[in-house]
């Protein structure tokens, strides 16, 4: 399949964060691009800012000052409301933990991308969850599940309504290797049938490798390697 | 109209007088007509009342010493009385008017109710009071009831008094003392007022026997009668604001009894006609329900110095409907024009109303109107006359 | 959004306790609110429509302002106003043992006169009992309500007393009601003729008016009559109704304290709800930051939590709807009792069902359920995705807010504090100060809240150890939570607080005015309509008897009539004043020094304070009686203290109402006894000289002040039950707010438990918390009850009534708030600290 995901730019980047009082800067003039259907992976220390380059890539959160751009879509000109609309459109995140609604059934979960899209699940949702080994699952609660069955679910949800961009924060953080490395072959199969962008933070350097590119986040630049 | 209770236990005005004091009770009244056929229940109190219900009440059962001016006043211990005036005048332009000015008195019960209140009284008084305006076309009809309280209705032999409300017949000159002559009648109707003065005229004449007028076998269903037939009447008449002076000549009857109802009877054609020869007539004809006219029926010629004449009916007296009127409200006809004879004294009588419709639609529904008279009186002379004729028992709501 | 709802209702539906609580919130206060409108309007209906029954079909009214229409004035409305669909009515109140409890209508008329008006008269009538109407004056019609009600049959016995008489009144017909109106309106209508009616009321000779129908709208003057003395001076033709809708107004200040009282029930319960929905928002926290990940709007985000409050808004009302008309039934008793006694006789024998009320009842319920939730909507809208927002955080920016929170707090009750000062009368204006001062000081007790824990935690420490420091820190730490239910329990108990000093100094001002003003030995009045009502005037002969007794050396005579004048009403009392009896009035400043021999002579009047207040007037202002012939004016002497009456009372020397008024009758007596007398001696021999069948009320000082006090506290019962049901909603919410906290802090406690805590241990951690919040209610109800209790007795009381009362604080009533506060606080606690405490610590760290 060509790649459908978009381009990812993010020109001259500042955010910081009020805590206590005080300001963290967590980035400072941070520039990066990513490529259609490439797959990156995000590497640094805890607290260096990953998760807030995920947050502003998916429109979260706005930068102090800089361009994001997915693109030709300049996040920081949309309004809140059309921010979660692209979000809704074009991204599917995958979080390390708390990633499925608890009072929602699997196949409820996964309905409620393509509900909030407007999209009919038709067969999609089965298929997805066959795809995932969990058709079985489909009308458990999430409390039901292991942690891995409960991430592969989340990466069909991060997947159902076909966005472009997924969004992957420590996917296999809560995970033992094994069931982490049934999570990652998954979503790195399923973004490849996708042809989707996909960006991955990530302390593992296993899972780092995987990718087509590592990006470092270094004293608020960030490092291409 | 009075005359004909001499021979006929079918109390006139008395019924009529029980029945709209019932159908009042019952809440109906003038202005709630509809209701008055809804409360069907109360006719039978009429029954009740007109029937057996005479326990307790005084009776004529004797001849009277009639004691002037005593009973001119009331007779409360008799369930029915009235002071029954009609009368026809005119104007100096010719304009003439009909008028009839009824109080009648009824006895609800025997005794009055044992309270300190001055509202405990078994007495209670109607009025009707109507005008016909002749040239006009006009009749106007009015009907009002009360307690016998002093400040709302009542009755005094001296000085002379009869009044509701607004409406009186008194002593014009309260001091006096006995005669009620001459007498004021005053009463306002409908834009129009009433205010004359009557003179006695003849004497007073006794009906029946010395003024026992017997009614049925039994002793004791009779009425005490008498009456007025020939007063000068003078005075003033306002009509929408129009004083009109007016002179003519009135009939005054007068009744009390405890009487009964009779089944078999539904209704009567009165006739008071007084003649310009100085002769009066009263007749009339009880009907009864198979159309025919009662056997008790009667009449009587007053001759011009006050003395009776007593007709037999069914020998002496005459009567043929000529004519027929049908009433507005449903169509129910009545006689409209008579031939009145007494063919052995030469009377030969052609009698008209003034107007057609002299309906009273009041709680009792009847027709009472003036009329003029033509044609030949006593000895077959040509003479012309005035009168009153009183028709009931034709429309449903009075009976 | 199905998925969205669907989402939302499994997690109430899985948080069946906070569900419960938020709906039992809304629906106390709804209930609460709903039935005292009910009762209020239930009495408010009842009145009117006893009114417009007995009115008929009349258009308008004769009376006489200064008493009762003589009877021949029905001939001068027929014979010289013309007015010829004229009735004549006598109207009074007699109570019969077959109906106990209510007071029965007696409705006197002349069946000649009715037929325009009264068109149930005909159904009264049947063959058997029409004749009777006129042929026996006892002779009375009843309604089938009435006759079903006591076993009255036609002909059956009906004993009653009425103006001081028993009587035997025979059942003469029964009257089947054609409509509920009428069915109400009959239903304890007395239906007799006019002369019966003129007897047994002790009105012979009077009308208490004329109806009149006209039809054509066209009043008559009276002035031509008044001119031939046909009519006296004081004659009053009005349209139907007026005379009702004055006395119906007098109810306004009542209602309003009602009302007031009962929104405060619904204030609670929208704390209640506040808190439910803040609770199910923090929990949700990271819910709604992945729902808002996943692309689900702000706006969808507040829209769902406002839906979920509308639900539990709608339940709640349903509920509270249910409630609420259970409720009424229980409170209708006692408001149409208290109308009874302070206002005017009101019959009501159950409560319509209004939609009008259900439906505003309704509305009001999920209105306030909508603004309690819409601040926590909002926050959850404003839940960032970025899912960080940890509990400790929420925290702390909790307490940064409460400084500012109670600031706003303070301003809103300062604000409130000058609306009170704004010179009015308005009830509306001082109830919206009132309730600006309890939100503002509600705001601000969170504030107060940590004042009183950091002051509390030594003591706590000393005396619990570990768990005391614990507690302490545990209400600070979870100040978000526990913060609307400490505000609720805190003006619960303030309220309270208040209610009880207003109360107290109500009741200290009566019974010190009671005791300056009952100077007399013994009081003679004839029984009325309601205990506390006499009516009619007392027999001559019995007055004669009574002063002639050896044991009086003196008396006074009292002739009391309730006027109601171009739309005012008020008492006039005629006094002849015994000199033992001048102790009786406590004068205000400002009143003449000679005000009691000017009184005295006839010259002036003297008024009660509620009088001066409510009209604005002062010593020296004139005030217009009127008459039987003329009307006059009389300047103020004197104003004196006075609870007997809101409406104000004119005193007048008997010199000047024999001037004005033919009327002799006198309606109380008050005898004064020889030095030593035994009072309750003379009494029994006073009673033994009155004739078999009537009955006078004959009372030593100290039955009547007694009886008068009874008629104060039942009037404060309504009050009473009111209070507790606000206050059961503020324990159910100190409830709902632990309960919530437990579920919270599962796992925290989880953790303790398996780093080594006991049970026992948790259990007095968590008691030692809630009585630590419920102590600090305790505290902070004190100040905002009494300056609640202020409000309400220089203000509200003034405003509402007219009269002044002294405040009184009694500390026995600060100490119990405290207690109530600590007790209340801490049974709310026990169950949720059970079930802490007895958490299996696997359990609980199993979580999410």
């Amino acid at each position: 399949m060509t790649p459908t995901g978009p381009s990812i730019a993010l020109i001259d980047v500042d955010k910081s964060y009020a805590e206590g009082g005080r300001t963290h800067a967590v980035l400072t003039g941070a520039s990066l691009t990513i490529a259609p259907g490439e797959r990156v992976a995000v590497l640094g220390p805890s607290g260096s800012g990953k998760s807030t380059l995920l947050n502003l890539v998916s429109g979260i959160d706005l930068p102090d000052a800089g361009t994001v751009r997915v693109d030709d879509i300049d996040l920081g000109g949309l309004d809140e409301r059309s921010r979660t609309q692209f979000r809704r459109d074009r991204v599917g995140f995958v979080f390390q933990f708390f990633n499925l609604i608890p009072t929602l059934t699997v196949r409820e979960n996964l309905a409620l991308p393509l509900e909030l899209k407007g999209e009919d699940p038709g067969d999609r949702i089965g298929e997805l969850l066959a795809q995932v080994g969990l058709a079985d699952r489909a009308d458990s609660f999430p409390d039901r599940l292991s942690g891995g069955e409960q991430q592969r679910v989340a990466v069909a949800r991060a997947l159902v309504h076909r966005p472009g961009l997924i969004l992957a924060d420590e996917p296999t953080g809560n995970l033992d290797v094994d069931t982490g490395g049934v999570v990652v072959d998954l979503l790195e199969r399923l973004v490849a049938d996708a042809g989707a962008t996909l960006v991955v933070v990530t302390h593992s350097a296993s899972l780092a490798e995987r990718m087509d590119r590592t990006v470092r986040v270094d004293r608020g630049q960030l490092v291409s390697t | 109209m009075a005359e004909m209770l001499h021979s006929d236990p079918t109390p006139g005005p008395g019924r009529a007088c029980l029945l709209a004091l019932t159908l009042l009770l019952a809440g109906a009244c003038s202005e709630e007509r509809a209701e008055v056929a809804a409360i069907g229940s109360g006719l039978s109190l009429v029954e009740t009342l007109g029937g057996a219900d005479t326990v307790g009440y005084a009776r004529a059962d004797t001849a009277r010493d009639f004691d002037f001016p005593r009973d001119h006043g009331p007779h409360p211990d008799f369930r029915t009385e009235w002071w029954y005036v009609t009368g026809n005048v005119s104007a100096d332009d010719g304009r003439a008017y009909g008028f009839q000015f009824t109080i009648f008195r009824s006895a609800l019960s025997p005794d009055a109710g044992e309270a300190e209140s001055a509202w405990a009284t078994n007495q209670a008084y109607m009025g009707h009071l109507a005008l016909t305006d002749v040239e006009a076309e006009r009749f106007r009809a009015e009907e009002r009831f009360a307690r016998g309280v002093p400040w709302l209705a009542g009755a005094e032999a001296t000085p002379f008094r009869v009044y509701l409300e607004d409406w009186s017949l008194a002593a014009v000159d309260p001091g006096a003392g006995t005669a009620p002559f001459p007498m004021r009648l005053s009463g306002e109707i409908d834009g129009a007022r009433l205010d004359l003065t009557m003179e006695a005229g003849k004497p007073l004449v006794l009906q029946g026997e010395q003024g026992l007028s017997q009614k049925g076998p039994e002793p004791g269903n009779a009425s005490y009668y008498y009456a007025h037939t020939r007063m000068p009447t003078a005075g003033w008449l306002v009509v929408e604001s129009d004083s009109v002076a007016v002179e003519g000549l009135a009939w005054l009857d007068r009744e009390w009894s405890t009487s009964a109802l009779s089944p078999g009877q539904v209704g009567w054609d009165w006739f008071a006609l007084q003649l310009d020869d100085g002769w009066e007539m009263m007749v009339y004809q009880l009907r009864r329900e198979d159309g025919s006219a009662d056997a008790l029926s009667d009449g009587v010629l007053i001759d011009p110095t006050g003395q009776r004449v007593p007709l037999e009916w069914g020998r002496d007296v005459e009567v043929t409907v000529t004519e027929e009127w049908a009433s507005p409200v449903d169509g129910v006809l009545y006689p409209a024009g008579w031939r009145i004879r007494v063919p052995d004294r030469g009377w030969d009588l052609a009698v008209t109303p003034v107007i057609a419709d002299q309906e009273l639609r009041l709680a009792f529904r009847y027709w009472e109107g003036a009329v003029r008279v033509v044609g030949q009186g006593e000895a077959g002379v040509e003479v012309e006359g005035r009168g009153y004729v009183e028709l009931t028992g034709y429309a449903e709501a009075g009976r | 959004m199905r998925l969205l709802t669907r989402s939302s209702v499994r997690y109430w539906l899985g948080h069946r306790l906070q569900t419960a609580l938020s709906i039992l919130g809304v629906a106390l206060g709804v209930a609460v609110v709903l039935s005292i409108d009910m009762a209020i309007d239930a009495s408010r209906e009842g009145f009117r429509i006893s009114a417009e029954t007995v009115a008929g079909r009349a258009t308008h009214t004769l009376t006489r302002a200064s008493g009762d229409v003589p009877d021949r004035w029905l001939g001068v409305v027929r014979r010289d106003l013309g007015v010829r669909l004229s009735a004549p009515i006598v109207e009074g109140y007699a109570r019969s043992d077959l109906v106990s409890g209510r007071t029965l209508r007696v409705l006197g008329v002349d069946p000649l006169s009715e037929g325009p008006f009264r068109s149930y008269l005909a159904s009264a009538v049947n063959d058997r009992g029409m004749g009777r109407f006129v042929s026996d004056p006892f002779a009375v019609y009843v309604s089938s309500v009435l006759a079903d009600g006591a076993g009255l049959t036609v002909g059956s016995d009906l004993p009653v007393t009425a103006a001081g008489r028993s009587w035997i009144l025979t059942v003469a017909g029964i009257i089947d009601p054609i409509d509920d109106l009428q069915r109400s309106g009959l239903a304890d209508v007395l239906l007799m003729d006019i002369a019966g009616a003129q007897d047994l009321l002790g009105s012979v000779g009077v009308l208490t008016r004329i109806d009149l129908r006209l039809d054509d709208g066209v009043e008559p003057t009276l002035d031509r009559a008044i001119a031939a003395g046909l009519l006296t001076a004081d004659a009053s033709l009005d349209p139907i109704g007026t005379r009702s809708e004055t006395l119906s107004g007098m109810i306004g200040a009542f209602d309003v304290n009602l009302t007031a009282l009962s929104l405060l029930a619904l204030v609670f319960g929208m704390f209640l709800i506040y808190n439910a929905v803040t609770f199910s928002v923090v929990q949700r926290r990271s819910l709604f930051g992945r729902l808002r990940a996943v692309g689900v709007t702000r706006g969808e985000v507040v829209r769902l939590i406002l839906r979920e409050a509308a639900v539990v808004g709608v339940v709640g009302a349903l509920v509270g709807i249910g409630l609420g008309v259970l409720l009424s039934r229980g409170l209708v008793g006692m408001v149409s009792r208290t109308i009874n006694d302070l206002y005017f006789a009101v019959s009501v024998r159950g409560v319509e069902v209004d939609p009008l009320l259900l439906l505003k009842a309704a509305s009001l319920g999920v209105g306030a359920t909508l603004v309690a939730a819409l601040p926590p909507a909002l926050e959850a809208g404003g839940a960032n995705p970025r899912l960080a927002a940890l509990r400790s955080e929420i925290e702390v920016r909790a307490r940064q807010w409460v400084p500012r929170i109670a600031a706003g707090g303070l301003g809103a009750a300062a604000l409130g504090g000058l609306v009170l000062t704004v010179p009015t009368r308005s009830l509306i204006v001082s109830f919206t100060g009132l309730f600006l001062i309890i939100t503002g000081l509600a705001l601000a007790t969170p504030g107060g809240t940590l004042v009183v824990v950091r002051l509390a935690r030594p003591a706590l420490t000393a005396l619990l150890g570990v768990e005391g420091t614990m507690a302490a820190r545990g209400v600070g730490a979870s100040l978000s939570r526990t913060g609307p239910a400490i505000a609720a329990l805190v003006v619960a108990v303030s309220v309270t607080v208040g209610l009880g000093v207003m109360i107290d100094s109500f009741r200290g001002s009566l019974t010190r005015w009671l005791d300056g003003t009952l100077q007399a030995d013994i009081y003679v009045s004839l029984p009325g309509a309601t205990p506390s009502r006499a009516a009619g005037t007392l027999w001559p002969s019995i007055v004669e008897d009574f002063t002639a007794h050896p044991a009086v050396v003196g008396h006074s005579t009292y002739r009391g009539q309730r006027r109601v004048e171009g739309g005012d009403v008020y008492d006039l009392v005629a006094l002849d004043l015994d000199p033992r009896g001048e102790a009786a009035f406590a004068f205000l400043p400002g009143s003449e020094p000679d005000a009691l021999s000017r009184f005295r002579a006839g010259d002036a009047v003297i008024v009660s304070e509620p009088y001066a207040y409510r009209r604005g007037l002062d010593v020296g202002a004139s005030v217009r009686i009127s008459g039987e012939h003329a009307g006059v004016d009389v300047p103020i002497a004197g104003v004196f203290r006075d609870y007997g009456s809101e409406q104000g009372t004119v005193m007048m020397g008997r010199v000047l109402y024999d001037r004005l008024h033919s009327d002799r009758g006198i309606t109380s007596l008050g005898l004064f006894l020889v030095q030593g007398a035994d009072s309750e001696a003379v009494v029994t021999e006073l009673l033994r000289s009155v004739p078999e069948d009537r009955s006078v009320i004959v009372r030593t000082n100290d039955t009547l002040r007694s009886a008068s006090l009874e008629v104060f506290e039942r009037t404060f019962r309504v009050t009473a039950v009111l209070r507790l049901l606000a206050f059961i909603v503020a324990f159910v919410g100190v409830l709902g707010a632990l309960a919530a906290l437990q579920l919270e802090r599962g796992r925290e406690l989880g953790l303790l438990r398996a780093t080594g805590m006991t049970p026992g241990q948790l259990w007095r951690g968590v008691v030692a918390q809630t009585g630590l919040l419920g102590l600090a209610a305790g505290v902070l109800s004190i100040p905002m009850g009494l300056a609640l209790s202020w409000v309400m007795v220089y203000v509200v009381n003034k405003r509402s009534f007219g009269w002044t009362l002294d405040m009184r604080v009694a500390p026995d009533i600060l100490l119990q708030a405290v207690v109530l506060a600590v007790v209340a606080a801490v049974l709310a606690g026990l169950g949720p600290a059970r079930t802490m405490a007895k958490t299996r610590p696997a359990v609980a760290l199993r979580g999410e």
